[in-house]
Formats: C-alpha cells, structure tokens, sequence
C-alpha cells in the first residue's frame, strides 16, 4: 500500500476561483519564501501599500465603531497601523498637490485658447 | 544541464525569467494549460541541482522592469491579475506534489541567473519542502454581526425622548460603553474559541490583521483571520470542528468560516507553531 492510498492526493482546485482577492493578496505579498531576485521590487513599496491600506486597515475606524477595536491596543499592530496610516495619508497628499500643480497648469492654457 | 521541453525558452534581451515555486517534482502534467503572466511565455519548469524543480516562466522584460512592475502593480485591477495569475501557477504547480511557494514577482535577467540564485538557497527549499510535505494551509476566519451596527445603539440605549440631563448623559454614555465592553469580550472570546479548536488540528498557525468591512461587508466584523498549517490526515477534522462551532457562542452573533486547502505559503518560512503574525498584510 502507498501512501496515496492511505492520504488521496490534495485538491487544490477550489481555491483559485473562490479565494478572494484579500486572501491571495496577504499571501503573495506577505508570505511565500523572499529571493531576492535581478529584478526587486519592494512589495511593501508606498503606491502598493496605499492599496492595501484601503483593503485592511480602513477596519480600524469601522470596527472601533461598532465596539471592536481590540488590536488597536496591541502595541505591535497599533504602532504599524500609525505608521502606515501617516504613509496614506502623506501619499494622498502628495496627490492631492500633484492634481491642484496640474489643475492650476491646465487652466491657464485654457484661458489662452479661449482669447479670440 | 539542459532544460527540459517544459522549461521556458530563453529569449535573450527582451525577456526575463519570473520564478513561481520550487518543488521536488519534475515535468508533470500539472502545469499543462497554465497561462501565467498575460504576455508572457510557456510555463514550465528548470532544472535545479539536488534534484529540485523551479517552476518558472518567460516574461516581457519591459513589462517586469522595476519602474514598470511598481506602476503596474499600483494598479488594483493589474494587481489583481498578477496576483491572480501568481496564485493560479502556484496552486496547479502544487498538484504533482508538495512546493514551495515564492512571493509575487521573482524575477532574474534569464534563466541561468535563476538557476544560480535559486541553488544558493537550495538548504532553504529542502528544509521547507521537508516542512510542508503531506501538509496544507487552512484559513479560518470569525466574523460577527451587530445590530445596529455602528455601536451607538443597543440595549442600553435609552428611548427616543432621552432626558437631557447630565446625569442622565452620563449613564447613558456609561451604558453604552458597558455594552461596548461586553460585545468586545464577547467577540474576542468567540475568536479564542475558534481558533483553539483550530490550532488543536494544526502544526503551525499565524493569527492576520482581520480584513476591512470593504471586504467582508458592513455591519460584518471580522475578529480573527488566522492560517493554520495541517498535516493531510487531520484536515476533514479540523473543517468540521471549527463548521460545528459558528452559531454557538454566548452573547455575539458569531460565524466561523474555513477555505482550503491552501497551499502553504503563509508556512514557507521557518515559524514557530502558534506563533502570532506582526499584522504584516498591511
């Protein structure tokens, strides 16, 4: 008798389809063995994590209202939770600065094109 | 050594090689069919010293450079298709038999430079394929429901024509945060429970930041979010014992939710068992 006998072979067929997309984004992201490869890119880079600050950590304000904010007192995740939410909140500005720089360039031409 | 017919053609210049797992299985017939990487090349497999097996594929260079792979990936929509695509090679490379997931995009100038790099971790591999051999990940989360929902309301909430006293404030807002306190226990509690049962099936387990209501909904509130590394035999029963546990948990409206088997990533690295994760899914 084999082992495939005794333990079927796992079927990992259901995973790919139904997963959905947070739960392979905390695992090809966060987890796996790190290579550090010819070509790195730093999975944690700000435009990555701005993404994932809206998936995860926007729960913080949403669970605190509803009366669960227990990690928020679990220094380890309420000091990264600081951190990153600085990191969103620096990023958004600099886009913000990015379309008013562009907003206060376009008009300009505008105004030109409209002079008869 | 060369390259089987399954391994990725070299196309010297305009392509780079994107490393997807290591296994100890050779050419199969798992990977037939796998697209990978859209526009990229056959998925396939290179030879490693020691008897391992890199599963790789060939990738348009300019569309995994640094600059192109960072603009492409802060797209949620390309994210997702990477990711995806990441995944779905990982997870069909897995069907021959046990590997060693690598993270989301690693990528080498061409096959040769994988070869090398890839041997110099080759300890790594053995001792994680070791690990995980006849053993899955498992993903469990709780999630409870309130009502009302943004925690201003509940029992102790007084009627609609509330005294406007500070005394009567005072209690009022005494109550809530009573009622507040309970809730809380009484869905920390829930999430012990579970994972418990769970971690009691399991040889490893990492406790995750729960996910954001943008995912699991509103007025849905996740309170655990935890992975757990199985040996194949036990799996059936940790599915049932922590199936049986949603609905049955005092004072909170609390469901226990299991998908898998996974494969193991959140186990490629040397953990130890119930070690709690760092919050580190951003």
């Amino acid at each position: 008798m084999t082992q495939m006998d005794l333990v079927p072979p796992v079927d990992y067929s259901l995973v790919p389809s139904t997963a959905n997309l947070a739960e392979i984004l905390e695992r090809v992201l966060d987890k796996g063995i790190v290579i550090a490869g010819d070509i790195k890119i730093d999975l944690l880079d700000i435009e990555l994590l701005t993404i994932r600050l809206r998936l995860f950590i926007s729960s913080v304000e949403t669970a605190k209202k509803a009366g669960i904010d227990w990690w928020e007192t679990d220094p380890a995740l309420s000091s990264r939770a600081a951190e990153r939410a600085l990191a969103l909140e620096n990023r958004e500005l600099k886009d913000r600065v990015a379309e008013l720089e562009q907003g206060a360039a376009r008009p300009s031409r505008r105004r030109v094109e409209e002079r008869p | 050594m060369t390259a089987t017919d399954e391994a990725p053609v070299a196309a010297p210049g305009a392509m780079a090689t994107c490393v997807f797992a290591v296994r100890r299985g050779g050419p199969s017939g798992g990977l037939t069919g796998v697209r990978g990487h859209a526009a990229g090349g056959h998925v396939g497999l290179l030879p490693l010293p020691g008897g391992l097996w890199a599963v790789a594929q060939d990738v348009p260079a300019e569309l995994f450079s640094q600059e192109a792979l960072r603009a492409r990936l802060s797209d949620p929509e390309q994210l997702e298709d990477c990711a995806r695509a990441h995944h779905a090679v990982v997870t069909a490379a897995a069907a021959d038999g046990p590997v060693v997931p690598l993270a989301l995009a690693t990528l080498f100038t061409d096959a040769e430079r994988a070869r090398a790099t890839l041997d110099e971790q080759q300890p790594r591999f053995l001792a994680a394929l070791d690990r995980l051999t006849g053993r899955t990940e498992w993903a469990v989360k709780v999630h409870v429901r309130h009502r009302g929902g943004n925690g201003t309301e509940g029992p102790a909430a007084p009627g609609p024509a509330a005294s406007t006293s500070g005394r009567a404030y005072l209690s009022r807002v005494r109550g809530r945060e009573k009622d507040r306190r309970a809730r809380q226990d009484a869905a920390l509690d829930a999430a012990r429970q579970v994972h418990e049962a769970a971690a009691g099936f399991a040889v490893a387990s990492v406790r995750r930041r729960p996910h954001g209501t943008e995912i699991t909904g509103r007025g849905r509130v996740q309170v655990l979010n935890a992975a757990y590394l199985v040996d194949d035999a036990r799996a059936d029963r940790l599915v049932a014992a922590v199936r049986a546990m949603t609905g049955a948990f005092a004072g909170v409206d609390a469901h226990a939710e299991v998908s898998g088997p996974w494969v193991p990533y959140s186990f490629a690295e040397v953990a130890d068992a119930g070690s709690v994760a760092d919050g580190g899914i951003g």
